[in-house]
């Protein structure tokens, strides 16, 4: 019988790209999981979908974080259906620049900013582009006048994601394991 | 491989899921273009009956509050004729309208997307076979929700963690059993088709504002 070797960043490729896998149906799991919660404005979402791709940050290369974010957008869409609406837009929009934000705070500062920073300047990001779509797109420029509530909840719910990622970040032996065994070459 | 479950409704049961998702980008065009508000509100609402017909829970109040809050905010940019006036506000039939035409067809979109995209709609290429990976690891997370308790909530998430991804450890991608297009669901989808590109050029005698 003979073997197939496989070279080992080709493996080391294809575990990572499982682990994105994985990352992103977390990132469904917490999406379902948010309806539980009250919503305090019709339009409102906590985020914690977001948890994934913010743990991710530290260990993952930023091009398997893109793909993280296109996976789990992708994957709600297909889940709720909402792919061919503009939820979907709105989320793939809100997704990638709240990312490119995320990464580079996180290239900027380094150590000297925690999980909270990151999802903050992550929320405000995504509140931003999201209220200009929805004023351009939606609800007319008379809708500015709604952007401070939903700046402040948003912020809000980035606070949350961001202490809860911190927490999860400290104490975690699984992502500690994960962290020594992807961290290691992050910059591939 | 694993098998993810899937809804058991007539167009899941009759209908392929590429076949729907086809039968809705031809409805796109005949929607869009209809001007006729009474009409647009019609198709909106059959989108809504599909919606559920294929198992999805639509929330009502969010989408009355969706369209009720576009509208209320194109009002304020009056044109056309005085309809009502109270204090400052003044609300014209033209601001109307446009609000109206825009909520309504906005929430009418996410209706035809929620009837149409179904998780069996299979996505082409190595994305595609990398979103089965994606569902079946939610599928094994949403198995373990139980095991979360609140108090503990980091130890319970590790546990389920620990269960369900160890590095190196590979699964086969999931996958949601499809359907085949029945005679019913070919026929079906015809007539939806049809009726809708039928009101685009036929124009009824009633106009809503």
């Amino acid at each position: 019988m003979s073997t197939v070797q496989v070279a080992p960043d080709v493996r080391s490729r294809y575990e990572k790209l499982e682990f994105v896998a994985f990352l992103a149906g977390l990132c469904l799991f917490f999406s379902t999981i948010e309806y539980l919660f009250p919503k305090p404005l019709p339009f409102f979402r906590l985020g914690l979908a977001n948890l994934p791709i913010l743990i991710s940050l530290e260990f993952l290369s930023p091009g398997y974080v893109f793909l993280l974010v296109l996976l789990k957008v992708l994957g709600q869409g297909l889940v709720n259906g909402t792919l061919a609406s503009y939820v979907f837009l709105f989320s793939l929009a809100g997704s990638f620049s709240s990312v490119i934000v995320m990464l580079s705070a996180r290239k900027l500062f380094g150590r000297h900013i925690s999980l909270v920073g990151i999802s903050l300047f992550g929320a405000i990001a995504s509140n931003i582009v999201q209220i200009f779509l929805s004023v351009n797109f939606i609800f007319g420029l008379t809708a500015w006048v709604i952007a401070p509530i939903f700046m402040t909840l948003g912020t809000g719910s980035g606070l949350f994601v961001g202490l809860f990622a911190e927490k999860f970040r400290t104490q975690s032996r699984w992502l500690d394991t994960m962290r020594q065994h992807y961290g290691k070459d992050s910059q591939d | 491989m694993a098998k993810i479950r899937k809804t058991d409704s007539f167009l899941s049961r009759n209908i392929a899921a590429v076949h729907l998702f086809a039968g809705a980008t031809l409805i796109l065009p005949a929607y869009l273009f209809q001007q006729n508000l009474l009409v647009r509100i019609a198709q909106v609402l059959l989108f809504a009956w599909l919606a559920t017909v294929n198992g999805k829970r639509i929330k009502w109040n969010y989408f009355v509050i969706m369209v009720t809050s576009i509208t209320f905010f194109h009002t304020l940019n009056p044109f056309g004729e005085v309809l009502l006036s109270i204090g400052p506000y003044t609300m014209t039939r033209g601001a109307l309208r446009g609000g109206l035409f825009r909520g309504v067809t906005i929430v009418g979109l996410v209706f035809l997307s929620l009837f149409s995209i179904r998780p069996d709609l299979k996505l082409p290429g190595k994305l595609g076979g990398l979103l089965g990976q994606v569902f079946y690891y939610f599928e094994r997370v949403f198995e373990g929700k139980k095991k979360i308790r609140v108090k503990a909530i980091i130890e319970s998430l590790d546990e389920i963690l620990w269960d369900l991804f160890i590095p190196g450890e590979t699964v086969e991608p999931a996958y949601i059993e499809g359907s085949q297009t029945t005679v019913r669901g070919w026929l079906f989808l015809f007539v939806l088709v049809g009726t809708n590109w039928f009101f685009l050029f036929y124009r009824i005698p009633f106009v809503l504002l």
